[in-house]
């Protein structure tokens, strides 16, 4: 028997997760742990691993090594007590066209043993929840992706689960949806839920998570508080710099620096990473002048999700 | 079974609702009216008085095979996409992680698909009360001619759900499923057939080994066991189990093939994880 859910601080552990399909390694000795009440980014490309690792959180699939545990209970010994207390939202996943939406969530809340006489209160506060009361009584068919994408997560939380495991939420919703998915999201976390979303858009994540981890290739590259990867990782400043016209000299200029590790270019902002000493920046800016770039803004950022995804991974597709 | 079972509310609210259901009971009973419509009409076109005065010595049984056959048809279709459908339609990994014990979708699967099969059997009852009614066919027998039909049809029911929990591919359960059906119904008694003309070719006719064989193999069929019960089929001297009737063996093989159908259905559900 797992520890008590509650006397537990880290609610989510892997510990040397190793998952092979045959031979291959989709999860490479994984180790992690997630603090109850943290809102844990999982990142990586299409392929990295993120899915199978949640699977084999949901309980959906054994590893073939290591140890995996939410709230204390194992999840090859304990899926039962691990089901109890996590909510999955798989990243494709279908619905029951033919029921009604409060048939669906009816149908979920019954399969979690909601108490009958509390069922008809939980439905209502996940549809008004996802913003489908309104819903209710139409038809699961007639709903828009969207809508569906929360109504999934509508019964992913109709028992109230103190975990929850999001694999690419918000995946193939338009940017109005996606929004609506985000603050949803961000909603949980505020009701103190621990929540483990995956994603490879970064932007999604950046917003409101705690913690992050990056993962590519099986292996888990970096996690920890975004904080402090940031702190850890991006040592480097990064530099944004606006030019009037043609901003392909500058970028040559830039890229021809020992003191410039990576240069980007997006219409006519640059990015840069410089590797120089940051009370020296102002020299690199000067040399720009003197090199004939007419700069329009040269400012200095903090690194952000993104800088620190391209730092960490090689962009290997496992 | 407990009728409180999430599954199987769910199951019936989709089935139920909407036109297939019924169209499909609908079709159902026109059939089996279709065909003892015209079965009456060749019989008193063209039998004497004293046959048609009890035409339901022939009636009767003309329904109960033409429903036997319906069932064999029908009751794979109702199972054999239940586990696949889910995985086809992305839902199983909702279901897997839920609370519901691998018994729970067991039974609500295979419930709802017999509670449908209740429903067609239930729908072809003004018909057998209208060929009883025209006599020459015990009340009990007819009883257990349903009871034996139920007895398949949740057979073919469970054998088809564990199809569809060994096959990814809704469309190879359903065929594995029907072919399972055929050579419960008709290999067997093939093969009783097969028998039967290797030992006519003996000197000195066929030895009480293979009659037992034979009527050992016609014991596993439904039809078999149908006909016994309305015609009388004549049983040889010291075959094996001479004085049961073929009903109850029949009865008890189909259970045994129904236990184990679902006994490993449960072991892969339990073993979803490895699969999954």
């Amino acid at each position: 028997m797992g520890d008590n859910p509650n006397n537990t601080t880290s609610m989510i552990r892997l510990e040397n997760v190793t998952k092979y399909y045959k031979t291959f390694p989709a999860v490479n000795n994984v180790s992690l742990e997630i603090a109850r009440g943290e809102v844990f980014g999982f990142i990586g490309p299409n392929g990295a691993g993120k899915t199978t690792t949640i699977k084999m959180l949901a309980t959906l699939m054994l590893p073939s090594d290591g140890r995996l545990s939410i709230g204390g209970y194992d999840i090859v010994s304990e899926p039962h007590e691990v089901r109890r207390i996590i909510g999955y939202m798989p990243d494709s996943f279908g619905v029951y066209e033919d029921l009604l939406v409060w048939e669906y969530l009816d149908y979920f809340a019954s399969l979690y043993k909601v108490d009958p006489a509390r069922r008809g209160r939980a439905i209502s506060d996940v549809l008004e929840l996802t913003d489908l009361a309104i819903k209710r009584d139409s038809q699961v068919m007639s709903l828009s992706r969207g809508m569906k994408q929360r109504l999934c997560l509508a019964k992913t939380l109709i028992h109230d689960p103190e975990v929850l495991l999001l694999d690419e939420p918000a995946s193939g919703l338009d940017p109005h949806a996606r929004i609506e998915i985000r603050e949803l999201i961000r909603e949980l976390c505020r009701m103190g839920k621990t929540v483990l979303v995956s994603s490879h858009i970064l932007t999604e994540l950046a917003d409101f998570c705690t913690s992050i981890g990056i993962i590519e290739a099986g292996c888990l590259l970096a996690s920890g508080r975004i904080d402090d990867i940031t702190h850890q990782l991006a040592g480097h400043v990064m530099l944004e710099i606006t030019v009037k016209g043609d901003p392909g000299p500058c970028v040559d200029a830039l890229s021809e620096r020992a003191d410039i590790e990576r240069v980007t270019c997006d219409g006519r902002a640059i990015r840069a990473e410089y590797t120089g000493d940051a009370n020296e920046v102002d020299e690199l800016l000067e040399y720009l002048i003197r090199g004939g770039a007419r700069v329009l803004s040269f400012t200095r950022s903090e690194a952000d999700l993104e800088d620190i995804f391209l730092k960490v991974t090689r962009g290997v597709v496992a | 079974m407990n009728i409180s079972n999430p599954i199987l509310i769910k199951e019936m609210r989709t089935r139920m609702r909407g036109r297939r259901s019924f169209l499909v009971l609908t079709g159902y009973v026109l059939v089996l009216s279709l065909i003892l419509g015209l079965v009456y009409l060749v019989l008193s076109n063209n039998a004497p008085t004293s046959v048609v005065s009890s035409a339901g010595r022939y009636l009767t049984p003309v329904l109960i095979f033409v429903q036997m056959g319906l069932i064999c048809l029908i009751a794979p279709t109702f199972s054999a996409s239940a586990i696949s459908s889910e995985r086809e339609q992305e839902t199983f990994d909702l279901l897997v992680v839920s609370l519901a014990r691998p018994s729970t979708i067991v039974f609500g699967k295979v419930g709802a698909s017999l509670s449908y099969l209740l429903l067609t059997l239930f729908g072809s009852l003004p018909l057998i009360a209208l060929t009883w009614s025209l006599g020459g066919v015990a009340l009990g027998d007819v009883a257990i001619a349903y009871l034996v039909m139920l007895v398949a049809g949740v057979t073919y029911c469970s054998m088809s759900f564990m199809w569809s929990t060994l096959v990814r591919r809704g469309v190879f359960a359903q065929l594995l499923s029907l072919f399972t059906v055929i050579f419960l119904v008709a290999a067997m008694p093939a093969l009783a057939m097969f028998f039967t003309a290797l030992a006519s070719n003996f000197s000195g006719g066929p030895s009480q080994g293979f009659i037992n064989v034979v009527y050992l193999l016609m014991r596993t069929n439904p039809f078999a066991a149908i006909a016994y019960l309305l015609f009388g089929l004549p049983m040889p001297q010291g075959v094996w189990m001479e004085k049961v009737p073929i009903w109850i063996t029949q009865v008890i093989f189909y259970l045994g093939l129904t236990a184990l159908s679902l006994f490993f259905s449960l072991r892969r559900l339990e073993r979803v994880r490895k699969w999954l």
